[in-house]
């Protein structure tokens, strides 16, 4: 997978492409408009991370070009400035997604991903998913684990859903919010933790292997390795 | 002189000396008028009086011989007066006697045009210096000749005293009408500037308004009836600000503070985990709790924006039907592990559309709803009614719990404003939660207001 960065900041685009390139996707950094145009409709990417506000051509600009020649490419756009006008214009340009900064880490990646999923079209439509001892079946809406059934509420099963069919990514608190929810704004309550408590109650508490793990400041994730 | 014109005082000045001109002169138009009438009156009286005894005289007359000897008797018992002047013509209109030096004018002495009474007639005898003012009346009376045509008798009278007194009154009337509107004026200009001199010192103190002098007030009291409204209608914009001032003050304290302290937890975190070598383990572990420092600091500036944003009118909602009952069970199925966790009792009565921005009125509730979890004890009940009031729809959050004092619920929905200082830094948010709830309702024109009681807390909001 690869991924076009155009951002001048120096810091920010150093670190996003590290810790992309660290998640496993190959980057190429791009410092200012022009840069980012000609890289992005030479070069052959998955996906791009435009900033709004560059040097020489402006994100909009270079959206508004890359849209011209490449309809399919996703773009995820970055905003500095939180207003409707931003995120309306950005959406009307073609832009697949946004995110408002400061964001978190942890937050772009489960976005990369999200775009990348939707646009490869790979999403997972099996019916039963199978991790170590954890069996979910999404037909029936059952799950067992090591062959003992757990009764989950609707939301639960949901959530262990998502973090099943996303495994080994880190999920962000604001990402599951808005996934399970619908809840696209952050909100200052601890929701999250204590639903993943109680789904962890249920269904790793009583076992010997702990299927979900907390990643101290960026979310959860699950995973069937043990470490 | 447009800038005279737009002074209250000049106008005044000039409004009064105008008034007591225009006064004074009629009176005195009137007054000469009375005294001229009455000077006539006094003439023609007079005047009467002496044909009054020709006619006597002439009645006695039977010949043109008596009358010639008659006109002899009159002009010894009439021209005794020195001011007085005769004129006789006889019945073929001879003149027959005309005191010397006067010249009477043909109109009056005309027989046809003759009245009875008399009209009295003005004229100037002689010219320049000399010049006589007379007036004269004119009479037929008859002798006592059977069947003979009357005689004609004019008497005239000396007048310059009475046009001496007239000039003289004319004269002292205009003076009188000068000093008075000068002193109406002067006057005048002296009591404006005194009667505004309250409103010039309500200039000069709110020109020394300032930002840290905004606890000043005007004396209510010291200043006329009239203008008591504004003095009261300036304290309350005084107090207004006031209050807005220190809202803002203590809002630049309070995110000095907000800032200050996770920056300075997170640089003596990191200063601390520098000091010496460590594991890979405790690295991890201060780079983790920096980023939950980060987080809030990040959230807290995003929401701080938000905020701002609305307040500016920056945001502009967009519109689009909201079921509220809808958006309020979403969110109780959100906060259902929260309530669960507390044994809080959660419903919802009522029903109703909003036009609104979905995503904003959603976080508004959210809010709301997130304060009343937090703020409800174990095993409360928190109550959500969704009704109508005249035009608009109303939301009420009623939760049971402690009563909030007044001193706080009037600003419960200040930026970082909590009503209990303990739960600072507790990792419950900023304190921005309500802020936000209040932007969003006001961005859409709705209105929101809290009151408590015994039974608890109840948020109510309006949307159109």
């Amino acid at each position: 997978m690869k991924i076009l960065v155009v951002e001048d900041e120096t810091k920010t685009g150093d670190y996003l492409r590290k810790g992309l390139v660290e998640a496993g996707f190959v980057v190429d950094l791009a410092r200012d408009g022009v840069e980012g145009l000609h890289l992005g409709e030479s070069g052959d990417y998955d996906l791009a991370i435009l900033d709004v506000m560059l040097p020489k051509l402006d994100g909009w600009q270079v959206l508004a070009s890359l849209r011209r020649t490449k309809r399919e490419l996703p773009v995820l756009f970055l905003t500095a400035r939180n207003q409707v006008d931003d995120r309306v214009k950005g959406l009307e340009l073609g832009a697949d997604d946004y995110l408002v900064k400061p964001f978190a880490f942890a937050e772009l990646l489960a976005r990369v991903r999200t775009l990348l999923r939707r646009t490869s079209g790979r999403s997972m439509q099996a019916e039963l998913i199978r991790v170590a001892d954890l069996e979910l079946d999404l037909r029936r809406r059952r799950v067992t684990r090591a062959g003992q059934r757990i009764d989950l509420t609707a939301k639960e099963f949901a959530l262990l859903e998502l973090l099943l069919r996303r495994r080994g990514e880190v999920l962000p608190r604001s990402l599951i919010a808005s996934q399970i929810w619908d809840m696209n704004f952050d909100s200052d309550t601890n929701v999250i933790e204590v639903a993943i408590r109680r789904l962890r109650a249920k269904m790793d508490d009583s076992f010997g292997f702990k299927l979900i793990r907390t990643v101290r400041g960026m979310g959860y994730v699950l995973n069937d390795d043990p470490e | 002189m447009r800038a005279h014109f737009k002074s209250i005082v000049y106008r005044l000045t000039l409004l009064f000396a105008l008034i007591s001109t225009v006064v004074l002169l009629m009176l005195g138009a009137l007054i000469g008028k009375a005294i001229e009438q009455h000077f006539v009156e006094q003439d023609v009286e007079w005047m009467n009086s002496k044909l009054q005894l020709a006619r006597t005289l002439l009645e006695k007359v039977q010949s043109p011989a008596d009358l010639a000897a008659l006109v002899t008797q009159l002009n010894y018992s009439l021209i005794g007066h020195q001011n007085l002047a005769l004129l006789i013509r006889g019945p073929d209109d001879q003149t027959l006697f005309a005191t010397a030096g006067i010249d009477f004018p043909a109109a009056l002495l005309v027989r046809g045009a003759i009245r009875n009474p008399p009209q009295p007639l003005v004229w100037q005898q002689g010219s320049g210096a000399h010049a006589q003012p007379l007036r004269g009346i004119a009479a037929l009376l008859p002798t006592g000749v059977a069947g003979g045509t009357p005689v004609l008798v004019a008497v005239a009278i000396d007048i310059t005293h009475h046009a001496r007194f007239m000039a003289s009154f004319k004269r002292s009337l205009w003076q009188v009408v000068a000093v008075a509107a000068a002193l109406a004026g002067l006057l005048g200009w002296l009591a404006v500037r005194r009667e505004l001199a309250p409103l010039q010192a309500m200039g000069m103190a709110a020109a020394g308004v300032t930002a840290s002098h905004l606890d000043y007030r005007l004396a209510v009291d010291a200043v006329p009836a009239e203008l008591e409204a504004l003095a009261t209608a300036l304290n309350g914009m005084l107090a207004r600000l006031e209050d807005s001032f220190q809202r803002l003050k203590d809002f630049s304290t309070d995110l000095a503070h907000e800032l200050r302290t996770p920056i300075s937890n997170l640089m003596t975190e990191t200063q601390v985990a520098l000091s010496r070598a460590r594991s890979p383990d405790e690295y991890r572990d201060v780079l983790a709790s920096n980023t939950e420092e980060y987080e809030r600091l990040a959230r807290m500036i995003g929401e701080m924006l938000f905020i701002a944003e609305a307040d500016n009118g920056l945001i502009v909602p967009s519109r689009e039907p909201v079921d509220l009952a809808n958006e309020v069970r979403e969110l109780f199925d959100f906060f259902d592990a929260l309530a669960e966790e507390k044994a809080l009792h959660l419903s919802v009565t009522g029903d109703g559309q909003v036009s609104g921005d979905k995503l904003m009125l959603r976080r508004a509730l959210a809010n709301l709803l997130s304060n009343a979890i937090r703020h409800t004890p174990v095993n409360g009940r928190i109550r959500v009614h969704i009704g109508r009031a005249g035009n608009s729809t109303t939301l009420l959050v009623e939760n049971s719990g402690e009563p909030i004092p007044p001193e706080h619920l009037s600003r419960i929905f200040d930026r970082f404003y909590r009503a209990d200082p303990s739960r600072h830094g507790s990792g419950e948010g900023a304190g921005l939660g309500l802020a936000i709830t209040r932007s969003i309702i006001l961005a859409h024109g709705g209105e929101i207001a809290v009151r408590s009681g015994d039974a608890g807390v109840c948020f109510e909001i309006r949307l159109g």
